[in-house]
């Protein structure tokens, strides 16, 4: 396992070095759309309102760009490997293709804390807004992350059956979007108990304690306890599911094929 | 035994038709050998390949690796398997080589200094060390099957499935690889079952001989063994002049192989089907009969036709 994480670290890194304007028009394409919607939501309702609400934004928009990566890639990256025709390599490794899809989610969640430091700093710079992100703050987005790692091993599994997803991950942008910035945590009666199962709805629940209410990892609401709860419960269902499909995708003989 | 196949079935379903791809087929491999497994297309070659691989699951039947099912302890036994399958690329083709071959160790288990060390003994192997940094995309065909072939040795797999390793290659790299291939066979002591429609190949590479067709096994035994069987028993005639066009279709699914447009050889059962066959080119007149020793395209020919034969009936 930790050999496979090392490889997977150095191909992300040797393709990064090989190819860097990917990389970068990335970052480009994210800071512009960010800045569209800055600047779109200041002319609509005024930048004094915008600019009390910036901090959340940002935070939201960041948790949204990385959730979309976390669920995004694996679909993609099978749909890739069978379009090059390297998945069954990857299926013959002893690893597995589960384990395989997991350690890339992870090489790709810590390249794109990176990529989001970046991102960040750039809007800073761009909104003329600071925002203080300590380390602890990572663990909410961390925890964010396996949730959406387990939404992603769901549209992995569609993909493994059928091969293409791209409609669906189009499609998939705007309800994480939904998921990010919906305030499940602050709705009335079952709405809290809703918020703990639906996917990242704790984990920014969390956030919002820890950067705008300032109470730190340890609230009143447990927020972190139900993180936690909400993570391990989408990762077990994902990698359910992906088993499951994959079992399926075997017995009709369809792994290889695109 | 390095691999044994047991009774490997697998049925697909497509709408309301149900096809029989690969049916009670069972072999067994030692370490050291070569196994030929031949059959026309769609025959269920690379089904069964790929059943041993475990990317399909056997409706019925299992095949162990060194004792260990494929089927129930996959992941185990995949360790001591390496595969280069037909179609696909096998290859990241933005790294080069020995990138690719560090990344596909790394998946295997091997770490990251075994991993260059035992690469580059590799590609020193199969002459690519020159073309160790360049990308894959920008190899030749043949290159890039070589480097294919590398990475499916890098974790020192004890059985190696090839499927059309030389298919669409030229002659230099396509006898580079066959060379390579039987000397890790006999260096080494890997197990290898390939696949292949070039009979030549097969017959200069294979210890043992396995024909699919329709999804079951019509022959397999020592290369050796087969040969004999058909040794004496295959005939060269030339005519004076072509051979009737309307007799070809019959001549060729008794097994008969063109050489020339008034030449052919034909495996026969006994004296009695030689004299048939002379009767059926009466009255073009014969130059020459002449008995010779079979090869393994014959003896392909001869089975998979008269399999197709029987099966038409």
């Amino acid at each position: 396992m930790w050999f496979g994480l090392l490889a997977e670290f150095r191909r992300e890194w040797l393709l990064f070095r090989r190819y860097p304007t990917e990389l970068i028009s990335q970052i480009v394409i994210v800071v512009i759309a960010f800045y569209g919607l800055f600047l779109g939501a200041s002319y609509v309702a005024g930048s004094h309102v915008v600019g009390n609400r910036l901090d959340s934004v940002i935070v939201g928009y960041l948790l949204w760009t990385l959730a979309m990566g976390a669920v995004g890639s694996m679909g993609w990256d099978i749909m890739n490997e069978a379009q090059n025709g390297t998945l069954e390599q990857v299926m013959i490794s002893s690893l597995g293709l589960s384990r395989i899809l997991l350690l890339r989610s992870i090489v790709m969640f810590l390249y794109n804390i990176l990529f989001t430091f970046v991102v960040l700093f750039l809007i800073m710079w761009m909104t003329h807004r600071h925002l203080s992100v300590s380390i602890v703050e990572l663990i909410p987005f961390g925890l964010a992350m396996a949730s959406a790692i387990g939404i992603g091993y769901c549209v992995a599994s569609m993909t493994i059956l059928f091969k293409r997803s791209n409609q669906f991950l189009g499609l998939l942008q705007f309800v994480l979007l939904f998921l990010v910035m919906t305030p499940f945590a602050s709705l009335p009666g079952w709405g809290q108990a809703i918020a703990v199962f639906v996917p990242i709805a704790p984990m920014n629940a969390l956030l919002k304690q820890m950067m705008i209410e300032q109470f730190g990892l340890i609230g009143p609401h447990y927020w972190l306890l139900w993180s936690v709860v909400n993570a391990v419960l989408w990762v077990g269902l994902g990698m359910v599911v992906f088993a499951t499909a994959s079992k399926r995708a075997r017995r009709k003989g369809i792994l290889g094929h695109y | 035994m390095l691999l044994q196949v047991d009774g490997l079935c697998k049925t697909y379903r497509k709408r309301s038709s149900v096809v029989l791809a690969v049916d009670h087929v069972s072999f067994q491999l030692e370490g050291g050998q070569i196994l030929g497994f031949l059959g026309p297309n769609g025959a269920g070659k690379s089904t069964t390949i790929k059943m041993i691989a475990g990317l399909i699951s056997p409706d019925e039947g299992d095949s162990k690796v060194l004792g260990e099912s494929t089927k129930r302890h996959r992941q185990r036994a995949l360790r001591h398997v390496g595969a280069v399958l037909e179609g696909s690329r096998n290859l990241y083709w933005r790294l080069s080589p020995l990138e690719n071959l560090q990344y596909w160790a790394g998946l295997r288990g091997v770490g990251k200094r075994d991993a260059v060390l035992l690469g580059r003994q590799l590609l020193e192997r199969f002459e690519l060390s020159d073309k160790m940094n360049h990308t894959v995309q920008q190899l030749s065909r043949g290159m890039q099957q070589k480097v294919a072939i590398c990475a499916a040795l890098i974790h020192q797999p004890d059985l190696l499935l090839l499927d059309e390793p030389t298919l669409g290659l030229d002659l230099d790299s396509s006898d580079r690889i066959q060379e390579i291939v039987l000397e890790l066979v006999r260096e080494q002591g890997i197990g290898v079952v390939l696949t292949t429609h070039q009979m030549d190949v097969a017959e200069a590479l294979s210890d043992r001989i396995a024909i699919i067709q329709n999804g079951r096994i019509v022959l397999e035994g020592e290369k050796r063994e087969v040969l004999d069987r058909f040794e004496g028993n295959v005939y060269v005639i030339e005519l004076a002049e072509r051979v009737p066009k309307e007799l070809r279709p019959e001549l060729e699914r008794a097994g008969a192989v063109f050489e020339g447009p008034d030449r052919f050889r034909i495996p026969v059962d006994s004296s009695e089907d030689l004299y048939q066959v002379v009767s059926r080119l009466k009255p073009v007149p014969v130059v020459r009969i002449e008995r010779e020793q079979a090869d393994l395209a014959t003896v392909f020919r001869h089975y998979t036709h008269k399999e197709a034969e029987q099966g038409s009936v």
